[in-house]
């Protein structure tokens, strides 16, 4: 009688056998080297500036930075956020998404003064909004990615919503970039780069990443690939994405 | 007062992350909204479970009430932040408050409805928390059981042995990286049941203190490596908790307060207790592995005290011990969606009363969608049963069911 609810309990792991696997093309995408970034606290998300050949990089207290392409900080914006997670760059604006209060910070990058601030509607969980911000140069439109749920959300370039498209490829999603063409989203719990397509979102291929919490990704001019991670409060350096056998 | 005005003088020296506790605070699941305005967020959040106990019973036990559903979970979660840096949170279990109301709180006071009510500051280095929250104690206590296969905490760190919540003063602080985190608190003493009594008669409070070194980087109280780790990661903590509740004259605990020592007898006593502990947790690539223990030092005031067991002060030399420690392995194969986890415990919760208590549990749980919609399953065998403290009427016991986050 005693082995009874025993023999039952280990018939149970059978759901597996209805997982389906995803066949897109893949590899992996290994780190050369890595920073601690001592004085960003928590910093979740980089972005490369052309102009200055400078990472701006935000953190979870609500700072922004500019750095060098060594991590070093350059300059600090005096205006803080509650909880900053997305950061873009385009001409003469920093862009920065502070997640909780669901807010969008413009700042001007040649001083980083503050501009302006925006309201964005995000009415999911309070800590899993806004991850991302990246300009969507295909369809002329910022977009903002929520972490989970994960959904895109397309607004015009002062915060009004355009529209959504709930994504399933993967259990969060922390960061985006746009870079020659298409749109790159990463994902911290899947440790995954996806590539997909800036008027469809689907995904072409994915890259798997060995960092640990990436919350953040950037591409240098050489289109060398940056990442932080929060956890570790480090900045990895990868080479260029491979290129996938299909 | 003296030591609680330290305790308040060390939050102008030294930095850490806001609801630290909170079972909500890294809610992910699609269901959960959040209130906006320009000066406050407000996350509206629960938590609905539960499962069908099969008990194998000895042979000439006619009572099968453990044999059928029972409801787990019923909890809502209001978790706020506020642009001056405050946090809220009340996080309650309508279900135990109903099962309480209808009970006039026999059924199981230790659970009073109430899992967490405070205000903690998050604008200076150390983060201020007041309120009734999980106390800083045993890794295993802080780990939510929910992100587990688990049903229920290992009876080491479940709240009969020493309280897993109480209402006081907690401090804060993260350094090098949040690498280190400690905490130091000081609590009524009475745990959960807190709300039942009030303070004891003594008019002391129980401190806590623990210690914890994280390596690389921080880790959240979540003992699945959901994330896969590709970096292999520990936490490795000291801890303690000490009271001293000598009861003024004309004054007894028994008398004023009969449910707070719990079903030991050793949750709060009139005497001096200090528990010490130590934990520690790896994850690497789906696996995590976890082990703590915890010793607990009894000094009763009367040698005349139950907790003697009628034994001379020649032959217990004014004390009692107890305690024991929880090993856990867990592996979660992400790819086909699966956590799979064994542990086993060992303890005594009185070291002059032969027995001592081992359990094997096994652990499965398919997440639908991670732990917020998840099939959990869980069996678990006494293979050493204290016939003196802790008479079972079962040989194992199999628990199955669902739960959902919003």
């Amino acid at each position: 009688m005693r082995f009874v609810p025993l023999f039952l309990f280990l018939l149970l792991p059978v759901f597996p056998l209805f997982s389906k696997e995803n066949k897109l093309p893949h590899c992996k995408f290994k780190f050369d080297h890595f920073k601690s970034l001592n004085r960003i606290p928590e910093p979740s998300d980089i972005v490369y500036d052309k102009d200055s050949k400078h990472f701006f990089i935000v953190s979870d207290h609500g700072k922004l930075f500019e750095c060098d392409l060594a991590g070093n900080i350059i300059r600090k914006a005096d205006e803080e956020g509650m909880d900053f997670e997305g950061v873009e760059v385009t001409d003469s604006f920093v862009y920065v998404s502070d997640e909780t209060p669901r807010k969008v910070y413009k700042y001007r990058k040649n001083d980083l003064s503050l501009v302006k601030v925006f309201s964005v509607s995000w009415g999911g969980a309070a800590n899993k909004a806004f991850e991302s911000i990246v300009y969507n140069e295909a369809k002329k439109c910022f977009v903002l990615v929520s972490e989970a749920p994960v959904s895109i959300v397309e607004y015009t370039d002062d915060f009004k919503e355009i529209n959504r498209y709930p994504i399933h490829i993967a259990r969060n999603m922390n960061g985006a970039r746009w870079y020659k063409g298409d749109l790159y989203l990463l994902s911290s719990l899947d440790e995954t780069i996806f590539k997909c397509d800036p008027e469809t979102y689907s995904v072409k291929e994915y890259y798997k990443i060995n960092v640990l919490n990436p919350e953040g990704m950037a591409f240098d001019a050489d289109g060398n690939v940056s990442v932080t991670s929060d956890n570790l409060q480090r900045l990895y350096f990868f080479k260029n994405l491979p290129t996938i056998n299909k | 007062m003296k030591k609680l005005l330290l305790l308040l003088l060390g939050a102008t020296m030294v930095h850490s992350s806001y609801a630290q506790f909170s079972e909500f605070v890294n809610n992910s699941a699609a269901s959960a909204f959040t209130l906006s305005s320009d000066n406050n967020t407000l996350q509206i959040g629960g938590r609905v479970s539960a499962f069908y106990e099969y008990r194998a019973l000895k042979s000439g036990v006619t009572n099968l009430d453990h044999n059928g559903w029972t409801p787990k979970d019923g909890d809502l979660d209001l978790l706020g932040k506020t642009s001056s840096k405050f946090v809220y949170e009340f996080h309650i279990s309508i279900l135990d408050l109903a099962t309480a109301a209808a009970t006039q709180n026999t059924n199981n006071p230790a659970n009073p409805g109430i899992k967490a009510g405070y205000l903690q500051y998050v604008g200076c280095p150390v983060t201020i928390k007041l309120g009734y929250d999980k106390v800083p104690f045993s890794q295993g206590n802080l780990n939510e059981v929910w992100g587990t296969p688990m049903w229920s905490h290992a009876n080491l760190y479940g709240g009969d042995l020493f309280a897993r919540r109480d209402f006081g003063l907690t401090l804060n602080y993260a350094t090098w990286k949040s690498r280190i985190n400690l905490y130091g608190g000081a609590y009524s003493g009475m745990g959960e049941n807190f709300f039942e009594y009030g303070n004891d008669a003594s008019g002391t409070f129980e401190y806590i203190g623990r210690a914890e070194f994280c390596y690389p980087g921080k880790m959240k109280y979540q003992p699945i490596d959901e994330d896969n780790s590709p970096t292999p990661q520990i936490r490795i903590a000291v801890d303690a908790r000490y009271m001293d509740k000598k009861q003024p004259a004309g004054q007894s605990i028994l008398a004023n307060d009969p449910d707070a020592p719990g079903a030991y007898g050793i949750r709060i006593f009139d005497g001096k207790r200090t528990v010490y502990g130590s934990d520690f947790m790896f994850k690497y690539m789906g696996i995590s592995a976890l082990f703590e223990t915890d010793i607990i030092r009894m000094q009763p005031t009367s040698p005349t005290d139950p907790l003697y067991d009628g034994t001379p002060a020649s032959f217990n030399g004014g004390y009692i011990m107890a305690g024991g420690f929880v090993t856990g392995l867990n592996y979660n194969f992400e790819k086909i969606r699966s956590v799979f986890s064994v542990q086993y415990e060992s303890f005594n919760t009185n070291d002059l009363i032969a027995g001592q208590q081992q359990w094997v549990y096994l652990g499965y749980a398919y997440k639908v969608s991670g732990f917020n919609s998840v099939f959990k399953a869980e069996y678990y065998i006494p293979t050493e049963e204290d016939k003196i403290q802790n008479p079972l009427k079962y040989t194992g016991q199999l628990r199955v069911g669902y739960q959902v986050v919003f």
